[in-house]
């Protein structure tokens, strides 16, 4: 699969990879085929908040936590009773009470917890390890990456002047207009 | 705070992956001979019998469960610091997260190899797995050991989870920098395509989140369950309703000792003097005295209430401990565990790196020696005094050297894991240098400033 | 009404003579374990006879009495144990299924009254002794719980008996090795709910009293307590 093209510049300061998306978006460009990668999640800087971010991983946790813990609570109660004779030991309901709760709340716990490790790898597309994604090494090194996806062939001047405007470093392009 | 480009701090976060020196090399083998000849003692224990330990009757729990209790609640030092602190938006956790959520992980599962170890029969430890057997039985859940295994196998999934999760961007970053084939190629399996776009980053913080808020009510009932095996049982001092919050409360204690000394040994051994600061070591050092004048409210709280009840059975056991055979153990507990630490964590000029450790290694003698006086004195005294102790508990060879050797296989398992994954998260410590940083940053700052002030006059004054 | 097996132990009649503590060891194929395990106090004995000395010399008395599994009603070794190999069974026992323990010993911890005996080793018989084993008991390997069943092989044993000879069972019929072996008949067996029973009548007694009673254990096993506990001394005064 080859790689999509794509113009990016890497910029050396958040400030400057803030500038370069202003001018990105001056220019029209949509918040969908904008591309922003970093080193670091740079919270207080809109760049990264081009596409809103919301999600339900909270609400998807609980549910998951609530659905382990019916399952949780069931095996319990099945554990207990699943004999052809009853077991009883000392003087203790076939059913007990604490124990059931017990087993119910950590089995509750650990469905939250694989619930939301699960729902981050299915959102955020992990693991991938596809060789023709848009990715620059420079990222580690503490440069931001923000650049265009699938720009229209005509505008790659103007958007090379924008990035170099801003601050870039350097300015490379996937696919297309690799350089 | 010392402002390091994010080159400086790739350099000397990622350098002890680099390079391996001859003493890391010796070291290394010198602590798997010794785990090695822990599992000599386990096989000589599976071959002969368990009978080859110094365990009895009465005293039919020992070493074995001391050393459980003891690695499970020196895992908690992963959750409070990582994840309370996390969650309270203390900025100068940044650098410790890691150390202690590996400590946690590690110590886990060692603290659960127990449970293994100390059986009759070993080989049949899978029965604690809940699972149709062809014997048509399930296991008791009833019994606080199978509460055990539920809680200690979440806290562990949890705890690996939470320790893994945030690696993810750091194997990217090395995963960047490898020189060889194979280590990029183990790195990018790793890192799972990681790129750091704004969509992973959010997804990333959102699950630390909460697996932050989860992990905590998962770690206190881990230890609450395992103090639950004592007190569920009517044995003498141990039938006690304090156990549960006892146990957590010494947990914590506990982990922040062991923290403090394994971030001291970092900071020596890889040079992260500029990243391990006293400014931390001074934070968890007011955290351990904290947690020791806890420990000490709940010892008093447990004996002053048993001594005032003055039941026979459990005046007994009272007595064997403060006053009888087990009185050295249980005053040089106290010695270790209050009277060394509260001065040098009271007062702040003696609240250095250096008298932190030692008041954290005095902790961690003191709270081994905390499980094995809960566990044996009362084990040796219960109701009929016909069956107290013929001759007094003693360990055998197989316990000595599987308790040492638990010490060596933490130490290994460390040592491992900070040559090959950087020991202090790098995203997360750049993270915290941004200039739009909170006013704790500019509080660690004057710190920092004071210490470079503090460091240049040194090198002057040694340069003359 | 099902059956709740139970024991009463008279004290004035014990003599101390521990032949219940040999005959138990022949029945149930309990090894010995050596001097020096001995002297670690590994030594097996399901029933063994407690003594405490009161008293300094020439004043001493010796009281003592036979400890065995006190079968309790609500047994506090029975919950603990993980995998079922302690369970109460449907007669009143405390059973000890051998082939489920895998050697946690939290059992053992949780009795209050110390009748659980582990194996730390697989028993050795030193020939010719091992052909005298009871072919109606198991021998336990190593890392195995095991504690009195009352010769739980005898109640059996008598049990199928009956039913196949269409009849109930009689009260005295059968008894456990150490009631069968004791010499002054201290030791009396057989079913509580059978208001019959010898044992039910002794249980009545008004010298009726159970050990640790106060750690609500419900034992079966019930102790007649010596009028006097002076002993020999004032027994001419007494009688």
């Amino acid at each position: 699969m080859a790689t999509a093209d794509s113009i990016y510049g890497l910029f050396p300061t958040p400030a400057d990879a803030q500038r370069a998306m202003d001018s990105l978006r001056d220019a029209g460009v949509a918040p969908a085929r904008i591309v922003v990668m970093t080193a670091q999640p740079f919270e207080e800087y809109g760049f990264m908040h081009v596409k809103p971010m919301r999600t339900n991983m909270y609400k998807i946790a609980a549910c998951g936590g609530i659905i382990g813990g019916a399952l949780g609570f069931w095996l319990a109660w099945y554990m207990q009773v699943a004999y052809p004779f009853p077991l009883t030991t000392g003087g203790m309901p076939l059913v007990a009470p604490w124990p059931t709760g017990i087993v119910t709340y950590e089995l509750t716990m650990l469905s939250a917890i694989l619930t939301t490790v699960i729902t981050l790898l299915v959102t955020t597309g992990l693991p991938s390890w596809r060789k023709d994604k848009i990715y620059d090494p420079e990222v580690s090194n503490g440069m931001l990456l923000i650049g265009v996806i699938d720009p229209a062939e005509n505008a790659r001047e103007d958007l090379e002047a924008r990035l170099q405007r801003a601050g870039a470093e350097k300015i490379k392009g996937t696919g297309r207009f690799t350089r | 705070m010392l402002q390091k480009t994010p080159e400086q701090i790739n350099e000397d976060l990622l350098r002890p992956l680099g390079t391996t020196s001859i003493t890391y090399r010796l070291v290394l083998i010198l602590l798997f001979i010794v785990v090695a000849a822990g599992g000599y003692a386990f096989g000589s224990q599976i071959y002969n019998g368990i009978g080859l330990a110094g365990i009895q009757r009465p005293v039919f729990w020992a070493f074995y469960i001391t050393n459980f209790v003891f690695w499970i609640g020196l895992s908690h030092a992963g959750t409070l610091i990582s994840a309370i602190l996390r969650l309270c938006n203390a900025t100068w956790r940044r650098p410790v997260t890691r150390c202690a959520e590996v400590i946690t992980v590690f110590a886990l599962s060692i603290g659960a190899s127990f449970p293994v170890i100390h059986l009759g029969r070993p080989w049949l430890a899978f029965w604690l797995f809940p699972y149709p057997s062809e014997r048509g039985i399930w296991p008791n859940i009833r019994s606080p050991l199978l509460w055990d295994f539920f809680a200690i196998n979440t806290y562990l999934i949890g705890s690996v989870t939470f320790l893994l999760l945030p690696m993810i961007p750091d194997f990217a970053l090395v995963r960047d920098r490898a020189v060889s084939n194979i280590r990029k190629k183990i790195y990018s399996v790793l890192a799972l395509g990681w790129s750091g776009t704004p969509k992973q980053w959010h997804r990333l913080e959102t699950a630390m989140h909460i697996m932050a808020i989860a992990v905590i009510p998962v770690a206190v009932s881990v230890h609450s369950i395992v103090s639950w095996d004592f007190a569920m049982a009517p044995v003498p001092m141990w039938h006690s309703t304090i156990f549960a919050p006892y146990f957590v409360a010494g947990a914590i204690f506990s982990g922040i000792a062991a923290l403090i000394i394994a971030m001291a040994m970092l900071r020596k051994f890889l040079h992260l003097e500029e990243y391990l600061l006293p400014i931390h070591f001074e934070n968890l050092g007011k955290l351990l005295l904290v947690m020791s004048l806890l420990w000490v409210y709940f010892v008093a709280s447990e004996r002053l209430t048993t001594w005032y009840g003055n039941e026979p059975a459990d005046m007994a056991v009272f007595w064997m401990t403060q006053r009888g055979g087990f009185s050295p153990l249980f005053w040089t507990m106290v010695f270790c565990n209050f009277i060394v630490p509260f001065p040098l964590l009271a007062i702040k000029k003696l609240r250095t790196i250096t008298g932190c450790v030692i008041a954290s290694i005095g902790v961690v003698i003191g709270m081994w020696l905390e499980r094995f006086l809960i566990i044996v004195p009362s084990l040796s005294h219960k109701y009929l005094a016909f069956s107290w102790t013929a001759s007094a508990y003693r360990p055998t060879w197989t316990e000595i050297t599987i308790t040492v050797a638990t010490f060596a296989a933490m130490a290994l398992l460390y040592m491992l894991f900070a040559k090959f994954i950087p020991i202090i998260s790098v995203w997360e410590l750049k993270a915290g240098q941004h200039p739009a940083a909170t006013e704790e940053l500019a509080r660690l700052a004057d710190g920092q400033s004071r210490l470079a002030d503090r460091l240049r006059t040194q090198r002057e004054a040694g340069a003359d | 009404m099902a059956r709740q097996w139970g024991m009463v132990i008279d004290l004035d009649r014990c003599t101390g003579c521990e032949a219940c503590v040999v005959a138990c060891h022949a029945e149930n194929n309990i090894s010995t374990v050596g001097e020096k395990e001995a002297a670690r106090g590994r030594a097996k004995h399901w029933i063994r006879v407690e003594r405490y000395y009161e008293g300094d010399f020439p004043n001493v008395t010796a009281k003592f009495m036979p400890v065995l599994c006190q079968q309790c009603g609500e047994a506090p070794c029975e919950p603990v144990c993980p995998t079922f190999a302690s369970y109460h069974t449907s007669e009143g026992l405390n059973g000890q299924v051998y082939n489920r323990c895998i050697g946690t010993r939290y059992c053992a911890n949780a009795c209050p009254y110390n009748v659980r005996f582990f194996n730390w080793f697989n028993p050795v018989w030193d020939e010719p002794l091992n052909l005298q084993l009871n072919p109606d008991v198991s021998v336990r390997g190593v890392g195995v719980m095991e504690k009195c069943t009352f010769c739980v092989q005898r109640i059996k044993a008598a049990e199928i008996q009956a039913e196949a000879e269409k009849r109930p069972l009689k009260d005295g019929e059968f008894a456990p090795a150490c009631v069968q072996t004791c010499a002054p008949k201290a030791m009396v067996f057989g079913d509580l709910n059978d208001p019959q029973s010898e044992v039910s009548r002794l249980a009545r007694s008004n010298r009726a009293t159970k050990l640790l009673e106060e750690t609500g254990t419900l034992p079966h096993v019930t102790y007649l307590k010596r009028d006097s506990w002076n002993g020999t001394q004032n027994a001419a005064e007494n009688s």
